[in-house]
Parts: structure tokens; sequence; C-alpha cells
């Protein structure tokens, strides 16, 4: 309890000295406002909708994507992983693809989809889609050979194997790969919204920075904080509790 | 019946053979680098045999070991298995092997380990939790059913391979050095156990090992490999009567003479 005070001291006092200053007008308010008035803004937010379903909005772009790139990049990986050979003829094609800045393709995802969930979630499933394949290969790779094996020993057929054998054996890898695409993808669903497509908390934060509102952008700044450490908080329970990481 | 088969063991001739190695050679790499591993390497096993292969590390007893589980396939020769040549791994002929800690599912419990044999090979889930009690009682594991293996000791994670290779009731059980990293007793405790098992559920076996004196002591035959490359350097029928006992039997003036013998053998190939 003590070290959460003393944690805690540094962003009251910060907090405190910042209010202090806007009051007696030593801070610009059009990019400093108030701590009193991001509250206030916040909860007026909360208490309208607004930011609530803002958020659904990007959770479900940035989840939608997510899942994807998590599905295709775990299974992709698996069989790359175990076939060396199929590897060598599409691991070119992955390496000249991965570098491209998954913002770059927003343009084209534009065209492709237009505006909405689609076209954000495409772009976000294009970024978190390296991290898990990559690191699926690397973990399958990876694999005690005894436990292949065992497998072929056997006889035990690929889909049997791969959810006995191989994926839990390649689990506690895999969830680190996974874990980094959560985070990338929360930040690619933000930006595309701050950048094109119209919805989502990256959106209302452009939109109140731009009719100069700062409060309530640094209201959803602060949620979108929160949320993010909160994914991650739930990221982490959800691997410990998972049987395979402890191997 | 398990102890009168040193008669049949020899009976190659004739009838047809439960496992057979028809001079299999094996190479590894290619052009200049190619290192052949095995050469010409034939025998005979019959069923219910217990044989022995020893032979100094490297010689390619484990690469032996896996032509005939069917993992590798030959370079010439064949391994054929109950009349047929042996083109991949099968269920019939069970792994038991060296590094137990590595051939075990660390996120299993002892239980789950053995049922994956079970799972492997279809039981119904009906019938599973009889079988593992079965085969837990058989392996003296009945008191680590619910832990993991790294909470075993050595010896207790290799009854549980033996267990899970015993659920999937193969006709050939294969085991590759499979008590080199156990302490002296709990090694004697398991070979006498593995000789009753195998007895008790009419398995054949084929017992890789570098220690002359395990292979005596377990096998009906034995097997010297010499290296560069692999080679059979002597078949040796051991004829000591079972039931065997780690004292007498290891005094018994037959041993002694098969272990001269051996050693001989091994020490001449190496210089």
């Amino acid at each position: 309890m003590r070290r959460r005070i003393r944690g805690a001291s540094i962003p009251i006092v910060l907090v405190a000295l910042w209010e202090a200053g806007s009051r007696a007008g030593a801070l610009p308010n059009d990019t400093f406002s108030r701590p009193s008035d991001i509250v206030v803004a916040g909860a007026r937010a909360f208490a309208d909708g607004t930011i609530l379903v803002a958020t659904w909005q990007t959770i479900e772009a940035a989840l939608a994507g997510f899942a994807f790139a998590a599905a295709a990049g775990v299974l992709c990986g698996a069989l790359l992983g175990l076939a060396p050979r199929l590897e060598r003829i599409v691991g070119p094609t992955v390496d000249a693809l991965r570098p491209i800045p998954s913002i770059a393709l927003m343009p084209l995802a534009l065209l492709m989809f237009g505006f909405g969930l689609t076209m954000e979630a495409s772009v976000v499933a294009f970024a978190c889609l390296w991290p898990v394949l990559l690191v699926t290969i690397a973990a399958v790779r990876g694999i005690e050979p005894r436990l292949l094996d065992l497998a072929r020993t056997l006889e035990m057929p690929f889909g049997s194997s791969l959810r006995k054998i191989i994926l839990p054996a390649a689990l506690s890898r895999i969830v680190v790969g996974l874990r980094v695409a959560v985070g990338v993808s929360l930040v690619v669903a933000i930006t595309v919204e701050i950048v094109v497509n119209p919805r989502g908390l990256g959106y209302g934060m452009i939109i109140a920075s731009q009719s100069l509102r700062p409060d309530l952008m640094y209201a959803q700044l602060l949620w979108l904080g929160l949320l993010g450490w909160g994914l991650n908080e739930a990221l982490s329970r959800a691997a410990r509790r998972w049987p395979g990481a402890q191997a | 019946m398990a102890v009168a088969k040193n008669g049949g063991a020899s009976g190659s001739g004739g009838k047809e053979c439960f496992l057979s190695l028809r001079g299999v050679s094996l190479s590894f790499g290619l052009g200049d680098h190619r290192r052949p591993v095995l050469s010409e390497v034939s025998f005979d096993v019959a069923k219910g045999e217990f044989l022995c292969v020893v032979g100094p590390s490297g010689c390619g007893k484990t690469t032996l070991l896996r032509l005939i589980a069917g993992l590798l396939a030959p370079s010439a020769g064949e391994v054929v298995y109950q009349g047929r040549p042996v083109t991949g791994p099968s269920r019939d002929r069970a792994i038991v092997f060296q590094d137990y800690s590595k051939a075990l599912l660390p996120w299993r419990t002892v239980k789950g380990n053995i049922a994956l044999g079970l799972e492997a090979c279809e039981v119904a889930k009906s019938q599973r939790e009889a079988r593992i009690g079965e085969l837990l009682a058989k392996t003296g594991l009945q008191h680590a059913a619910h832990q993991h293996p790294n909470q075993l000791s050595g010896g207790m994670q290799q009854r549980v391979q033996i267990a899970r290779s015993l659920a999937q009731e193969p006709r050939l059980l294969l085991m590759d050095e499979p008590f080199g990293a156990l302490d002296a007793i709990t090694r004697q405790t398991l070979q006498d156990e593995v000789v009753r098992l195998a007895a008790e559920t009419h398995t054949t076996v084929v017992f890789i090992t570098h220690d002359l004196e395990e292979a005596i002591y377990l096998g009906d035959r034995v097997i010297a490999l010499a290296d560069n490359p692999g080679h059979v350097a002597a078949m040796i029928e051991i004829g000591i009567p079972r039931p065997r006992s780690q004292l007498e039997t290891r005094e018994d003036p037959r041993f002694l003479a098969h272990r001269h013998r051996l050693f001989g053998l091994l020490q001449g190939h190496r210089q």
C-alpha cells in the first residue's frame, strides 16, 4: 500500500501543479486544459454514451483484425514451421510483404472496402499477421523433435497432432507473438481512425482536437491508455492460465 | 512361454520371421559429404524374443532403432516386419526414447500422458479410465497419476514412457538406451520390470544399450555392433534361463564368459 502511494506521488503532484498552473494562467488553455475540465468532459462523454460507442467501434475493428491475423498466422505459421521446403518457397514473399508499413495500405484498403469496419480491420489484420506468423514459425521449429517422432509413431492424423502436441508445445512462445499483435492492433486501429476512418476513439480525438476541445481530447486519451493497459493485463493473465505456458 | 524362446530365436530359416533386417545400409549427407552410418546389417528377430543391441556410442544403434520404427528409410536393403517391408511408423511398434524428459508432454499429467497412447489408438472414452488404471498399476505409477512429468524423478518419468508405450499395445517394443541416465538401483529395478512386462504382454523387445552387462542380463540374444560404419560384429545366444536375478545371474559363469567375449570384441574394434 505504502509503495503504491509513493508510486502515485509524482502523477498527483504533476496534476496538482497542472491544475494550479492553468488556473493561474501560466499554461495555455488551448493545449493544456485543466484536469478538472478533462474530468468533466470525460464524465459527459460517458453520460451521453458517445465515448462508449466510439470505444466499441475501435475495439471491434482491432479485435476483428487481430482475430483474423491470429488464426491465419498460427495456422500458416504451424504449416511453414513443419515444412521447411514450403517455407523456402513462401519465405521470400513473406519477407517482401512484411516491410510494407501497414499504414501505407490505408489508401488501398479504402479503395477496396470504403469507409467502415472492414477497411479498418483489414489494415489491422495486415499489421498483426507478421508478428504472429514469424513467432509461430520459430516456435514450431523449436519444438522438441522427440515429440514429433512421438506423433509419428502414434500415427496421429495431422489435425490431432496439431491440437494435442504441436500447438500446446509451441504455445508459450506463440503467446508472445499474440501479445505483441494485440498491442499493434490497437495502435493501428487508432491510427486508421485518426487518418481516414470516421469512427471510433481515434476519430473522436481528432475531431475534439480540430474543434478546439482539448479537454475532451485528453479525456479520450486517458481512457485509451486505460484500455491498452487493461487489454495487456487481461492477455498476460490468460497466458498464465494456459496450461502449455508452463512448459 | 516368455522363458522358452532361446531355441526359436535363431531359427530364422524356413518360416517367416517376426522382424527381419536384410542388408540394411544407411548413409547421411550427399555427394562428397556422404557418410555411411550403417552397412549391410542383417538379422532376424523371433516373436516374443528379447533382443539387445550393444555397441560403442556413435556406432548407429539409435539409427538402427529408428529404421526399425520406420522413422527413417534405409538407403539400401529392407526392414521386413511381419512379412511386409516397413515404409513408415506404426502404432504396432512403440518406441521408448532415451531422453524421457523430452519425450513426455510436460503440460499433461502422468495420466494424461498415458491417455495420449489410448487416444491415438482411438480407445473409447468409457474404456480409457480402466485401461489407464491398469497401466498405472502395472508400471507402479498409481501414486503419481495426477502429477506432471517435471515433478517426477527420472526413473518415474521413464516408467510413464513405458506405460504410454504399452497403452499402444504394440507387438514390438523398441527401447533406445532407456535406462542410460538412471542411477544403478533404479536401473536394476526397471530392468526386471521391463522383462516382466514384456513377458506378461507377450511383447517382442529390441533393446538398445551401451552397457554390456545390461545387454547380457536382459537379452535372449545380444547383437554387438561395431562402428565406422555400423555393422554386426557378433551375435551371441545368451542361454541363461529365466527368471534371472540381478545378483546370481551376474555371477553366472556363462554371464562372465559372454561379458569377456563382448568386451574383447568391442575393445578390438576400437583400435
